[in-house]
């Protein structure tokens, strides 16, 4: 590949130091690996159940070059198949979302049913001499090698030896779980929003892994215009910062001495959909809410799935509506990257909660919101910047919150109700993290 | 849309044509507190989430998501921000021109009488820095303007943009 394997050792080693390799943000032997050796095999997000309800439906999507059909059978299941005929090769589905009980490939009509197997093959006795020449019995679109299902995120893994997807997702499942299981119905998803941003996608994945350093000046602006309800952006270094299995996250603190639905009226949630969170949570994750005081905000599940929770005011009234958002980060390039938005809302949310929240979301993240647009200003930036010949001479210090030891400065939260290790304050313990294991990827030759 | 349009020369076309093309104006000259006094209070300006389907789908929007869906409030929190010293994505600003055109325009049948249906296409074309590739962006627009004592009012726009996936790396600009 031309990256001699010690050059590689020399940039996993800075980077496990926190010293980054500038040149890592745009470099295309890197990219090459993270492609072989991370996206061939790690846990990759796709689509969640809510966007395939109904027997037939299905949505298209990609690990990076590899598109597939997620879809739900004749039976309920859901299936992800590769989107490429057996025959010759051609794309079968070539819309990104409908409903089809069988996709018929446009080149010699080979058809597939929405399991993914094929039942349709033209002339098959004149062509191939029947079943003898080309046995239809058990052909199949190739199926994903793995896929796993949580809380309806649906994530494939094109590593049939990937370890079951509730095993990877450890003790970060607790904080899924605020994002993605508000109450037994569950989530539902909009959109995706999909736009291409001229930035590597690392960064938006370490960004939302903990970045809340960044808040108070990036994003002052939104402040200055008094969409929150706290006066400062600097409210952000008291919250806790929290590494947990293979994701990373931040919280915002709690005003002092409320009680677990109190807090979540605080942060906009209507009494009536906070019985079914107190039941759909765990005593431990209840209690970070209402002992810890802590409220989930942005997180990065490992390599490029982040989510995002945030609590504007939505009108002149000053009403407070908290959204959700998902995001993938979908590398197209060392340099180019598709980002998906979702708005995520609990299914059994009333209906002027999703309207509220879904003017909540539109107004902070996605393709127009006011806080996504100078994140991907500063990411294109950076991305441009790290394409030449002097980033390759300067690394980036990525050590907040250590010492020259490398001892933290302040011991972890001694009573933070979350599992995983946790910081109050400002600190890169939680891009760190995930680039430990990005390094630990691209180190594995297997 | 079954009825036919105006006539080139009715007074009305002209009226909602030189609104669309004085308004580009203000946006190319990023005077945004100048376009917002263009808008009725109660306007809602949105641009659904354009997807691939089949033909026989039936839809080539998302029914119920947006990159834009805004009423008033969530208009003027956007351009207070611009406004600020710490918009940095349009600091230093985009050089942007809206091509505005295939204007057409329709009477309000239905609605108020003195509302017009207007019709058109608009091209941006976006250019940041000094490094980077401009950004087009192509949509279609469908326009309620509504006939004030002070002229005419964007009263609700809704973008058909022409790409499933935006070329452009964020909406801090109006269509």
């Amino acid at each position: 590949m031309g990256f001699a394997d010690s050059q590689l050792e020399a940039v996993l080693a800075d980077v496990r130091r926190g010293m980054i390799p500038a040149h890592v943000y745009g470099d295309p032997q890197i990219f090459a690996l993270e492609r072989d050796r991370l996206f061939a095999r790690s846990w990759v997000f796709l689509a969640h159940e809510s966007e395939i309800p109904d027997r037939g439906d299905y949505v298209v999507r990609r690990v990076l070059a590899d598109s597939f059909i997620v879809a739900r059978d004749e039976s309920g299941a859901v299936r992800v198949m590769f989107n490429m005929c057996l025959h010759r090769g051609m794309q079968v589905c070539r819309a990104e979302m409908g409903n089809a009980s069988h996709f018929r490939c446009p080149y010699h009509a080979w058809t597939y049913r929405n399991d993914g197997s094929l039942t349709g093959l033209p002339f098959h006795a004149e062509a191939y001499g029947g079943e003898d020449g080309f046995p239809r019995e058990g052909q199949s679109l190739l199926p994903a090698p793995a896929l796993g299902i949580h809380n309806g995120l649906i994530f494939i893994s094109l590593d049939p030896g990937a370890p079951p997807l509730r095993e990877y997702l450890g003790d970060f499942a607790f904080y899924l779980d605020f994002y993605t299981r508000q109450s037994p119905a569950g989530i539902e998803l909009r959109g995706p929003q999909r736009w291409r941003v001229k930035a590597n996608w690392k960064i938006g994945a370490e960004n939302f892994a903990g970045d809340s350093y960044h808040t108070p000046h990036t994003h002052a602006s939104v402040v200055d215009i008094g969409l929150f309800r706290e006066p400062k952006a600097s409210k952000r270094k008291e919250g806790a910062l929290y590494v947990a299995g293979p994701g990373a996250g931040t919280t915002y603190k709690l005003p002092p001495g409320g009680d677990f639905a109190g807090q979540l009226r605080y942060v906009g949630y209507p009494q009536e959909m906070i019985p079914a969170m107190a039941a759909s949570w765990s005593a431990g994750q209840r209690a970070l809410i209402a002992d810890s005081g802590f409220m989930v905000s942005a997180a990065t599940l490992f390599p490029n799935l982040s989510l995002v929770h945030n609590w504007p005011q939505i009108d002149e009234r000053g009403t407070v509506a908290p959204f959700i958002s998902l995001r993938q980060w979908q590398p197209v390039s060392e340099r180019e990257t598709e980002v998906l938005s979702w708005f995520a809302v609990d299914a059994a949310a009333p209906e002027d909660f999703k309207r509220d929240s879904y003017k909540a979301y539109l107004m902070c993240f996605g393709s127009s919101g006011m806080f996504e647009q100078d994140d991907v200003e500063n990411w294109v930036s950076i991305t441009e910047m790290a394409a030449g010949s002097m980033a390759r001479r300067l690394k980036l210090n990525s050590r907040m919150g250590l010492t020259s030891a490398g001892q933290p400065i302040k011991p972890p939260l001694a009573t933070f109700a979350g599992p995983g290790v946790a910081y109050q304050g400002f600190g890169e313990f939680n891009q760190r993290h995930w680039l430990r294991q990005w390094s630990d990827h691209l180190e594995d030759p297997r | 849309m079954t009825a036919r349009p105006l006539p080139y020369g009715d007074p009305a076309h002209q009226a909602a044509h030189q609104f669309l093309v004085e308004e580009a104006a203000l946006l190319d000259a990023a005077d945004y507190s100048g376009w917002l006094d263009l808008l009725c209070e109660d306007i809602r300006y949105l641009m659904p989430v354009r997807v691939t389907t089949a033909r026989g789908a039936g839809f080539d929007s998302l029914a119920d998501m947006g990159h834009f869906d805004e009423d008033m409030y969530a208009l003027r929190k956007r351009v207070q921000r611009l406004a600020t010293d710490h918009a940095w994505t349009e600091d230093p600003p985009s050089r942007t021109r809206h091509f505005v055109t295939n204007v057409r325009t329709f009477r309000n049948e239905a609605g108020a009488p003195a509302e017009l249906l207007v019709e058109s296409a608009v091209l941006l074309f976006r250019s940041r820095g000094d490094t980077r590739a401009a950004d087009l962006v192509s949509a279609g627009r469908a326009d309620v303007l509504r006939e004030t004592g002070a002229g005419l009012r964007l009263a609700r726009r809704e973008i058909t943009v022409d790409e499933a996936v935006l070329r452009t790396q964020n909406l801090a600009v109006f269509l």
